[in-house]
């Protein structure tokens, strides 16, 4: 009894002398510079096959720059900004929905890029203040399941979603923690609103939409996952996500709806007091070069807002139009809409 | 074996509602051992104020702005925010009593029982805990969900319908709850059951009193502080879970706050925040009140009990009963396996994946920078375990001790406080705090340096070494140290020599909790992680949402290796303790 002092001592001991002992072992940041190098942070929500690609060409031709990358979650990198803004540490944040550039413009922590990036991108695309741009347009469609259901059978448009067939096909997105399927509620709540000047119409549409819905998936991930272990045969979700997962072997194909697809903006923009202005500057040039867009919609499935001579086949056969929403008017009123989703609609359909 | 005196105090001796132990000196003049608690607290409590309390006061102070005060709390007068609250209690109510049932059995059964394949089960039974959190909400899926492993196997075997089987909503959320948190419990109680001295179970029933009035009258009594520590841990731990709420679509208070965040509403996200963080630890003063009420202490030196040795039909339903037990507690460790082995995206309809590869694994190994989270993951942690243990058991003593009327609970709450809030608000607070110079960071600038993890793991999981502790040491009679004192050891001297050896169980089960935690430590490191230093957890999920299952599968296999290596390495050096022990060395 007496000895299990000394033997815990010993045992807190050995533990102290392997955290020394390892401190520092292995420990370097596999991002460290060359001298002459200037390190740019990059923030970004984007998969690694899109930001590895841009991230090693970037650094190709622009030697002068180490680039240092965060990937987190589209809200997390908001999280994040707002939260180190009495000390930036970004340079770029990469990939996010209007709603937060537009949060994060709203309290000053974002600011311009030099006058050469903002021209090469059309003024419709650029943000409030241009405090940030758009990169690409993402399509929010109808995506399935090619193993479950023929193309045929797939419903052509918004409205056919709620016909009794579907009932239980539809897995969806969780709506309230995702920027992506806030805005098509909202984008489908707008159609009736624009009519009547009440959301009404909107909210009897997403209950009927709730009663066919299966289940909400907790993140895109398992809505991928349940869709090919074929939970359910249907889904609402973007171009580029359901592509690039087909291109990967999943049996996903997409559908455009017939009376218009909401677009979503996908952004990018400059951290105020970010340590390295110049390097941001340098990468967003290169991010919105022709050769970088064209890659990425060959290859990342992208709809870029810069024009690029050569579309790839899959964007030169698609057709669509827009589903028109006033942006304004949804701004102002999608939390509420969002919120009365959660309390009223969500599983009570 | 034994000739200590023992005895419990009956509940008439205790002292009186909400008194904590040590408190009625408060009107002797200050002793020695007074003294020494005074000078310790110092240190202690200005840690926990500044790198714990202060932290938290910036999110309270948040909830008032936006809408203001009264709208942004009015909102839980009605409508979802009250229905998201009540569902969150009940939803930790019931994972408190299901994880007290599994875990009390199951140490229980552990500690007092001697079967074939115990030292294994012993070892299994932590694992759960090496869930990685992300990945491991994944297997529960794999595993429950309709389309899932066991409900698939069902229908194919049985004919059953695989929705029938499946399991989702609330029932779902218990069930990852239950088997992710448990261990609160069974470490908790193990620690307990054997600082207990055998004498008092057999004075019992020499004294003629069957087997169950000698566990209801003497043994839980005296267990209570160890089941208060375990229903604390799973019920704060339980308010404040995302991930299984989130993967069965249950609208908690959790779910609730992440999507008022999502909709750029930060100020409300505070205020609901504040209030989880409120109901937390209202609970921890019932349960202080609780524990005050059933003081049941021994003043026994705390000798091992001999298992109780099964034979015949007895064994052979033991070695069932075990080896039934370790099936259902690895399988969603089994999944994970599983999936770090078979080929992305060609599991859809089969019971199990139909095509195998090592290249997930390859992939892993042959890019030098993967391993780096490993060794980030691991280094943090045990930083953050070795002052956890330093403070976090001085925090445990000095409240035990405490000899003031007043000081003791608020310690207890700043201590508690991070647990009963939401890992993503712990890791926006510590940014907000140590994010530049302010005065109450006393220009420490923590942000984009590699030191923010250790903190953020020390902040987050030192209640877990506090809370095993405190059980602990309730469970021994002050006067054990004082006796020492009086005989001329030092106040110092007697902690180490007498109540260190008493308490060091309850100490390392928390150091173990904490250790394993950090390592798999997601939603805080996420938020503070600097660039170039991602820790495992922020690698598995880059995987995950590049919908790389099976990359993803391999690191998060790899982790519950690294941990299943320190829980048997651990697992020998008590047991080489033990047996050195009985050896009367």
């Amino acid at each position: 009894m007496r000895r299990l002092a000394p033997r815990f001592t010993a045992l807190s001991t050995l533990a102290a002398v392997a955290v020394l002992a390892t401190a520092g072992c292995g420990l370097s940041s596999s991002t460290s510079q060359s001298p002459g190098q200037t390190t740019v942070t990059v923030y970004s929500p984007r998969p690694s096959n899109i930001t590895d690609y841009v991230v090693k060409e970037f650094q190709a031709a622009h030697p002068e720059y180490k680039v240092q990358l965060l990937t987190l979650g589209a809200q997390e990198v908001a999280d994040r900004v707002n939260a180190e803004k009495t000390r930036p540490q970004a340079d770029i944040w990469w990939g996010g929905t209007p709603s937060q550039f537009e949060g994060a413009t709203a309290k000053g922590l974002l600011t311009p890029f030099g006058a050469d990036v903002l021209s090469r991108v059309p003024a419709k695309f650029h943000g409030t203040g241009d405090a940030w741009l758009a990169e690409q347009q993402q399509l929010q469609l109808i995506a399935y399941n090619h193993d479950v259901i023929k193309a045929a059978d797939v419903p052509n448009d918004w409205a056919d979603l709620i016909l009794p067939q579907y009932k239980d096909k539809i897995l969806i997105r969780d709506v309230a923690p995702s920027g992506t399927m806030r805005s098509v509620f909202s984008a489908l709540i707008y159609q009736q609103y624009a009519k009547a000047s009440s959301p009404q119409a909107g909210y009897d549409f997403l209950k009927k939409l709730d009663a066919n819905t299966k289940d909400y998936a907790a993140n895109p991930s398992d809505l991928y996952l349940r869709l090919q272990r074929q939970e359910a045969a249907l889904t609402i979700w973007n171009q580029q996500d359901i592509l690039a997962q087909a291109a990967k072997g999943a049996p996903f194909s997409i559908k455009v709806p017939a009376s218009g697809t909401p677009i979503n903006l996908d952004g990018f923009a400059k951290v105020k007091g970010g340590p390295n202005a110049a390097g941001a500057d340098a990468f967003a040039g290169f991010l919105l070069s022709e050769k970088t867009q064209a890659w990425l919609a060959k290859n990342a499935f992208q709809i870029p807002t810069v024009a690029i001579s050569e579309k790839p086949d899959w964007l030169a056969q698609l057709t669509y139009t827009e589903l028109p929403v006033d942006s304004k008017v949804v701004a102002a009123n999608s939390d509420t809409w969002i919120q009365y989703w959660i309390d009223n609609i969500k599983n009570r359909g | 074996m034994t000739t200590t005196d023992a005895r419990t105090l009956p509940p008439a001796e205790a002292p009186p509602a909400g008194e904590i132990p040590g408190r009625g000196r408060s009107r002797r003049r200050l002793t020695a051992g007074d003294r020494f608690i005074y000078l310790l607290t110092a240190p202690v409590f200005l840690v926990i104020a500044f790198f714990v309390v202060t932290p938290m006061l910036h999110t309270a102070a948040a909830s008032g702005q936006g809408q203001g005060l009264a709208a942004n709390y009015g909102t839980f007068f009605s409508g979802s925010a009250r229905t998201a609250l009540m569902l969150s209690v009940g939803i930790s109510l019931g994972s408190v009593v299901l994880c007290a049932l599994v875990g009390t059995v199951l140490a229980v059964l552990l500690t007092r029982f001697e079967f074939p394949g115990r030292r294994v089960l012993e070892v299994l039974a932590v694992l759960p805990m090496a869930l990685p959190p992300l990945i491991g909400a994944v297997s529960f899926v794999l595993l429950f969900s309709e389309t899932g492993i066991v409900p698939r196997a069902a229908h194919e075997l049985l004919g059953i319908s695989a929705g029938a089987v499946s399991v989702r909503g609330v029932a779902g959320v218990l069930l990852v709850h239950t088997f992710t948190m448990y261990p609160y419990f069974y470490l908790t109680v193990a620690a307990g059951l054997s600082g207990m001295d055998p004498s008092l179970e057999e004075a019992a029933q020499s004294l003629g009193a069957p087997r169950w009035k000698v566990w209801a009258t003497v043994m839980l009594p005296m267990l209570t502080p160890a089941l208060v520590s375990g229903g604390l841990l799973t019920f704060m731990r339980s308010m404040g879970s995302f991930t299984a709420p989130q993967l069965y679509n249950v609208q908690t208070l959790t779910m609730q706050i992440v999507a008022t965040r999502t909709g750029g509403m930060y100020e409300l996200a505070a205020a609901q925040s504040t209030v989880l963080a409120v109901v937390s630890i209202a609970f921890l003063l019932m349960m202080r009140w609780y524990q005050g009420r059933r003081i049941h202490r021994s003043l026994s030196k705390g000798i091992q009990r001999s298992r109780t040795q099964t034979r015949g039909i007895r064994s052979a339903l033991a070695l069932a009963g075990s080896v039934v037990l370790s099936l259902v507690l690895l399988a969603p460790i089994a999944v994970i396996v599983l999936v770090s082995f078979s080929v992305d995206r060609t599991w859809t309809i089969q019971v199990l994946p139909p095509d195998y590869t090592l290249a997930n694994y390859t992939r892993i190994f042959t890019d030098p920078a993967s391993l780096l989270p490993i060794n980030v993951s691991v280094q943090t942690s045990l930083v953050a375990t070795c002052t956890a243990v330093v403070i976090g058991a001085a925090a445990a003593w000095i409240i035990a001790r405490w000899p003031g009327r007043r000081g003791g609970s608020l310690l207890d709450l700043a201590v508690m406080l991070p647990w009963a809030l939401p890992g993503t608000v712990i890791g926006i607070n510590l940014v907000t705090a140590f994010g530049g110079d302010s005065p109450s960071s006393l220009g420490l600038i923590l942000v984009g340096s590699i030191a923010i993890l250790p903190v953020a793991y020390f902040v987050r999981f030192m209640p877990l070494v506090f809370r095993s502790t405190s059980a602990a040491i309730a469970q021994v009679d002050p006067s054990i140290d004082e006796a020492a004192q009086s005989l001329g050891a030092s106040p110092l001297r007697a902690l180490r020599t007498v109540v260190l050896p008493l308490i060091a169980k309850g100490v390392i089960a928390g150091a173990l909790l904490a250790f394993v935690e950090g390592v798999g430590e997601y939603v805080a490191s996420v938020i503070v992680y600097p660039v170039g230093f991602a820790p495992l957890s922020v690698a598995i999920y880059q995987r995950i949402y590049a919908a790389d299952f099976g990359t993803a599968s391999a690191y998060g296999t790899l982790q519950i290796v690294l941990i299943f290596i320190i829980l048997v390495v651990s697992n020998r050096l008590e047991h080489g303790r033990r047996r050195r022990r009985s050896m009367g060395v």
